[in-house]
């Protein structure tokens, strides 16, 4: 009976922390990577610096070469996880960040891409142009900048 | 769609206008209205949150166009009976006085028309919010053309709003403010808020450190209401602002000649009085004054948390007074939740009162004229602001593109001066605190 009802708790602990970690697991985000085209020379980079072409701060390449930014569109997986990897903001930060911009006439935010084939693509046809995507879409069109955990 | 989004807001906001010198008692009618009004057009804009934007590519040279805009639907009450508070002196009543509670210190909506075509672009932006006459006519708040020499030297023509403190140019976009409103200590204190001319700015950096240096030159021009107008000339400016990591800050200085008609009456009379009423009439009149402006601020936010202070400083040579401003603000992140609190003041570095023409020796009648001018000046005077605020509040991001704000303050007037209230009654009385409670829904669309 005591044996019983220990092993039917050590179960319920155990499906506990499973359950536990399968949200986990669920919330863990996608490996996402920064990519150029692979035909930009650009050397890798850090967060600050993709983060300052992103939100407009910035029009260039660490090396100086022109830099435009590629976004996913609004809603998709990996966009909230980008912004808060490289620049620590949710989205409403970053909706505030760009209505300061915005309602002062001093830029827009980038344009978007439907998918990470499009951003792989546009980034692929276009040297100056960079964008994120999952890793497991990279190919060889592409070349990573910056890897987020 | 998009196009009714955009002129729906904009037909909404011109229903709510209404000519000055409207029978009184319309105006309960005409509150209701406006907040229809109001409300309609933030359920439209709440009801297709999709911008009207099409593809923008900066290699792309042919036209593209956006739709934009802002807004805030706002409560306010203060339990000062004997005067009102706004968010601006360009307003014609607030909350205390003329209602216990007012939705026009806060509600304004703004839209906003963007136009790209390689380097070139243009803004224009207009805004309805409550005005000197009562009414919300639109009235434009940028209207630029900008030339992208390189990417990090642009060149604009237009009406450009003052870079100012940290967020003067976007000090009507509620959702961008963590407060329901910039503290009114610090921003009443503008003399001008916008210059129509011509601006440069540079984008440059050092190591990790971005900076970004704007310098212009304008003039500006605007009726206000009852034929009053606000002409400011040989407006020039020069605007610092820099980023490192989380630390972002922000220098400005301008200045410009400014006159007005403010109290024009009176200093026509002041100068019947021989070489002191002249004295005084150039002293206070706002004529051909010099205006000269700095504001020095920083803020460090790296998410969990923000703290901002900025500190200002106003030299207007007029009855708009000498002052020195600044304020404190900070607040916590948690999820959804920001509470925050702040302390703002601002300070005359001038009198803000003048014995006024001598009375001695005058016959009775021109004595009692006198002092009745001296009196005129002196509430004058009052106006030049004397104020300390504490705050405190909420901002919960209820979704995405709106923010519900709650926000109590507690507000004292002092030296005898009536603070950033408007309409003060004959039994106001500098140095008695009083306390806003304000409720505001912020969104962009």
């Amino acid at each position: 009976m005591t044996y019983s009802i220990r092993t039917r708790l050590q179960r319920a602990i155990l499906a506990g922390a499973a359950c536990f970690l399968s949200l986990g697991a669920a919330n863990a985000s996608a490996e996402l990577v920064v990519i150029v085209s692979s035909r930009n020379p650009a050397p890798t980079m850090n967060a600050d610096q993709v983060a300052a072409i992103f939100l407009g701060q910035s029009a260039r390449f660490p090396d100086g070469a022109l830099a435009v930014p590629v976004d996913q569109r609004l809603g998709a997986e990996g966009r909230q996880q980008f912004y808060r990897d490289v620049a620590g903001k949710t989205p409403a930060l970053l909706k505030a960040h760009w209505s300061k911009l915005v309602f002062t006439g001093r830029g827009q935010p980038p344009r978007e891409a439907q998918s990470d084939a499009d951003v792989r693509r546009l980034v692929a046809e276009n040297p100056s142009m960079i964008g994120y995507i999952e890793r497991s879409a990279l190919d060889a069109s592409v070349r990573p900048v910056l890897v987020l955990p | 769609m998009h196009k009714q989004t955009y002129f729906g807001a904009r037909l909404s906001a011109a229903s709510v206008s209404s000519p000055s010198g409207a029978p009184a008692m319309l105006a309960p009618r005409r509150a209701v209205a406006r907040a229809s009004a109001l409300l309609a057009a933030s359920l439209l804009a709440c009801a297709f949150p999709a911008h009207a934007q099409n593809a923008q590519n900066a290699q792309d040279s042919s036209l593209s166009w956006k739709l934009s805009g802002f807004g805030t639907l706002g409560v306010a009450h203060s339990d000062e009976r004997s005067a009102d508070f706004t968010a601006s002196v360009l307003r014609k009543d607030g909350a205390g006085h003329t209602h216990p509670w007012s939705m026009d210190v806060d509600s304004r909506l703004g839209a906003q028309l963007d136009l790209g075509m390689g380097s070139w672009s243009a803004v224009v932006q207009v805004v309805s919010e409550q005005r000197l006459d009562g009414g919300y006519r639109p009235e434009v708040e940028w209207a630029n053309v900008k030339y992208q020499l390189t990417p990090e030297i642009a060149l604009r023509a237009g009406r450009i709003a003052l870079p100012v403190f940290l967020a003067a140019e976007y000090r009507k976009v509620g959702y961008a403010l963590p407060w329901v409103r910039t503290p009114v200590d610090v921003y009443g204190t503008l003399p001008i808020s916008a210059s129509d001319g011509v601006d440069a700015t540079w984008r440059w950096s050092t190591g990790a450190v971005r900076h970004n240096t704007q310098v212009l030159a304008g003039r500006t021009d605007r009726e206000l209401a009852n034929g009053l107008k606000i002409r400011a000339g040989d407006i020039r400016g020069i605007s610092h602002s820099f980023e490192y990591g989380a630390l972002s800050g922000r220098v400005t200085a301008f200045g410009g000649r400014l006159s007005t008609g403010i109290g024009r009456e009176l200093f026509d009379a002041l100068r019947q009085f021989g070489p002191a009423g002249n004295a005084l009439a150039d002293r206070h009149a706002i004529e051909n004054k010099r205006v000269r402006m700095l504001s020095a601020g920083a803020s460090y936010d790296p998410g969990p948390w923000f703290v901002t202070a900025e500190y200002g400083q106003t030299r207007t040579s007029s009855l708009l007074g000498d002052g020195t401003s600044m304020y404190v603000g900070a607040g916590l992140r948690r999820g959804a939740f920001t509470p925050y609190a702040g302390y703002a003041q601002v300070r005359s570095d001038g009198p803000t009162s003048d014995p006024g023409l001598p009375t001695t020796g005058l016959p009775p009648p021109l004595a009692g004229a006198a002092q009745q001018l001296n009196a005129g000046l002196n509430t004058f005077l009052s106006t030049i602001p004397v104020q300390s605020t504490w705050s405190a509040g909420v901002r919960w991001d209820a979704a995405p593109d709106i923010a519900l704000k709650l926000q109590f303050d507690h507000v004292r007037p002092q030296d005898g001066s009536r603070g950033t209230l408007i309409n003060q009654q004959p039994d106001f009385r500098s140095g008695r605190a009083f306390g806003i409670a304000s409720v505001a829904l912020d969104f962009v669309f």
